[in-house]
């Protein structure tokens, strides 16, 4: 056999592989990333309350094109510690939740007008520990939480509160602080 | 007689050609926009599924690499333009309007941003509007203008030179997110005029 065709029988192999190879790094891209969402957010997998990642007004951070109007804080979750509980108090401005997973982008969100009485809840859970939670309910005290199953353990949730004018700037970043993220211990108890 | 080379070399070849224009092109795709998925509305760009659960790999790598939080379905939907309503690429030495109505939303923001992204707030700290802020006229439209120089009326100033780029958030929009809206429901980039 003549070189020419072996080089562009190579060179075919090159391509169909090199096809391959771009499929794999594009998917494996998300689970490699350090620098993501998820990466930047570590430090808040241990505290009770979210952090803000990007100020009303501008101001240093991290996100690419942050909007001026509002405050975004986030806190990160592993839910191998037990189902997530955040809590939000809301005003009269909007307050969006928005809950991603690590490498399978976002699975929830929720605004404001689900609130009750000025309050959003809600637990964050495995498919596996709402069974349990399910089982472990009493059926005469139905338990009123709300409930959302997350694709994958780890994951982070993100508050946006609005501050349509710069006045309203302090409460805005001050209302996204203030949101809480705690590991429930309820589940545990009942088991 | 020429003498053949040696499959080994070949096969290596192979491999070296597959990894460098395997690795390089992912590169290059996850640098740029998510090359899928993306609706072009007059001047403005969105892309409806990034924030959902239906993101397809593209979104995800670019999501993650870009360190972004992009709005979820739900919350509210990001148009970015870099281009006006004629598709001339915004340029900071001319002048715009933009205008005179969005979609229906909840509340909506416009923000200018300098060519790297970052916000370019002008010398009285202003570098969008929001819908509550912005002036109107007896019709209820509004006309945001975009120069380096002082403008009356709803007036956000340019960074000093280059291009740049506008995004318009929609929060709490109703229905399907981006799906139903019309490029005549957003508003126009006119570009007025260009200095030196």
């Amino acid at each position: 056999m003549s070189n020419l065709p072996r080089i562009l029988l190579a060179t075919l192999c090159g391509l169909v592989l090199a096809a391959g190879v771009h499929i794999a790094v594009v998917f494996m891209a998300p689970s490699f990333a350090e620098n993501d969402a998820f990466g930047r957010l570590q430090d808040t997998l241990t505290e009770d309350q979210a952090q803000i990642v990007s100020s009303p007004g501008g101001g240093a951070t991290w996100l690419p094109l942050p909007d001026p109007a509002t405050a975004v804080a986030a806190c990160a979750f592993d839910l191998s510690d037990g189902p997530v509980r955040v809590t939000a108090k809301t005003g009269q401005d909007f307050l969006s939740f928005s809950f991603h997973t690590k490498t399978r982008g976002v699975f929830f969100a929720v605004t404001d007008r689900a609130a009750i009485r000025g309050e959003l809840e809600l637990v964050v859970m495995t498919p596996r520990q709402l069974d349990e939670a399910r089982a472990a309910e009493d059926e005469n005290e139905p338990n009123r939480d709300v409930r959302i199953v997350a694709p994958q353990e780890q994951g982070y949730i993100v508050v946006r509160v609005a501050a349509p004018y710069p006045s309203e700037r302090a409460q805005a970043e001050e209302a996204a602080k203030a949101v809480t993220c705690t590991v429930d211990e309820e589940e545990d108890e009942a088991s | 007689m020429k003498r053949p080379i040696p499959t080994a070399a070949l096969i290596l070849y192979a491999l070296l050609l597959a990894l460098g224009l395997g690795v390089g092109s992912a590169y290059a795709v996850l640098n740029g926009n998510p090359p899928f998925g993306s609706r072009h509305l007059g001047p403005w760009q969105t892309w409806p599924k990034l924030g959902s659960a239906e993101a397809d790999p593209y979104m995800r790598a670019i999501v993650a690499r870009r360190s972004d939080i992009p709005l979820a379905t739900g919350e509210g939907l990001a148009l970015t333009a870099q281009s006006d309503s004629e598709g001339r690429k915004l340029d900071s030495a001319c002048s715009y309007r933009i205008g005179p109505s969005t979609p229906a939303a909840r509340w909506w923001t416009l923000t200018v941003y300098d060519e790297d992204g970052k916000l370019a707030p002008s010398e009285l700290g202003r570098s969008g509007f929001t819908s509550p802020e912005v002036l109107r006229d007896a019709q209820n439209g509004f006309a945001v203008v975009l120069s380096r120089t002082l403008s009356a009326g709803n007036w956000l100033q340019l960074p000093a030179s280059g291009p740049f780029s506008v995004v318009l958030r929609l929060y709490d929009i109703p229905g399907a997110a981006g799906l139903s809206l019309n490029p005549e429901d957003l508003p126009a980039i006119e570009r007025l005029e260009c200095g030196a």
